[in-house]
């Protein structure tokens, strides 16, 4: 391995700002004038500009575009998603609202306890439904990665 | 910036920073969670970039870097995690399946510490200048030139004795 110190006379970090084109005219100078003499530097030099040409050669991710392009639109899906499910849980709230409220002042034939009956077999389904959403929500978001496969 | 436009540089930037956020996890299957949640922050939050104050390649891979922070602090809520989760790498089957070349690189790179392991994926493999790798880390940009090139030496060694 070559042996380098970052006192006087070696150039060392210089040489990494040398390949990355970082430095100002006079360092490039002073790094080029010091490999003509010092054969150290100069083949660290070249041992840097490999390495660096190597990692940029290399494949440190085996995953491509297209990966997170789709990536991306499962984002976007999810978001309108979310906006659509908000517009019918909220749409379905208020209408679910009126339509008790209008059943409670409505005068009508029906007696108390038959508005009770009524009342608890729409209330029932209402339930059954929050409770079947609720499930298939929780199911979805753990199919999370299934989703991203298909 | 339109928001097609945006898109169509950040799934060309994903395979870098899903390396960057490998390298700091440790894992592929994390980093990509990483990279997915930074994508879906990057859209919903597209103003948050100026493109008069630089590309939006370290503006997003800073994003995911914090995102890598974040899902560490969550893992280990009190160790000092960036420098702890160093040399786990990839699993066996994973590294069979990858070229020779990349599998040795690999190792030679996780042999490192986290910030040498980032601050080469940034450089040599993300093409970032050194103010953009001193943006993305948040350090100062005077420090990127030791630091690299200590990096780089730590790697070269390491690259030799496997
Ligand atoms: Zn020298």
């Amino acid at each position: 391995m070559t042996k380098y110190s970052n006192s006087g006379e070696h150039v060392g970090e210089l040489l990494s700002g040398y390949i990355d084109g970082e430095l100002t005219q006079q360092e490039r100078q002073r790094v080029r004038l010091h490999c003509d003499s010092c054969a150290d530097c100069d083949s660290t030099l070249t041992d840097l500009r490999r390495l660096r040409q190597r990692i940029g050669e290399a494949r440190l991710s085996d995953k491509d575009r297209d990966n997170w392009r789709e990536s991306m639109d499962d984002t976007t899906v999810k978001a309108t998603r979310g906006i659509g499910w908000l517009l019918l849980i909220g749409g379905a709230l208020i209408g679910v609202g009126v339509g008790v409220y209008e059943f409670i002042i409505t005068p009508s034939t029906l007696s108390f306890i038959e508005k009770l009956i009524v009342g608890g077999v729409y209330g029932g389904m209402l339930l059954i439904f929050i409770s079947v959403l609720r499930q298939r929500l929780i199911e979805r978001k753990s199919d999370r990665y299934k989703d991203v496969e298909i | 910036m339109k928001t097609d436009d945006m898109r169509h540089e950040l799934a060309q930037l994903g395979g870098g920073a899903h390396a960057l956020a490998t390298q700091i996890l440790g894992n592929p299957d994390d980093a990509a969670d990483a990279v997915h949640d930074s994508l879906e922050k990057a859209l919903r939050t597209p103003d948050s970039y100026d493109s008069g104050k630089g590309s939006l390649k370290p503006w997003f891979l800073r994003i995911v870097r914090n995102r890598c922070i974040d899902l560490i602090r969550r893992r280990r809520p009190t160790e000092d995690r960036v420098e702890e989760i160093s040399d786990s790498a990839m699993g066996p089957d994973k590294a069979a399946e990858l070229a020779d070349r990349d599998r040795v690189l690999k190792q030679a790179l996780a042999s490192l510490e986290s910030e040498q392991r980032q601050i080469i994926v940034l450089r040599d493999y993300m093409d970032l200048s050194y103010a953009e790798i001193a943006n993305v880390l948040d350090i100062a940009s005077g420090t990127v030139m030791s630091r690299l090139h200590r990096a780089r030496v730590a790697l070269g060694k390491a690259y030799r004795e496997l």
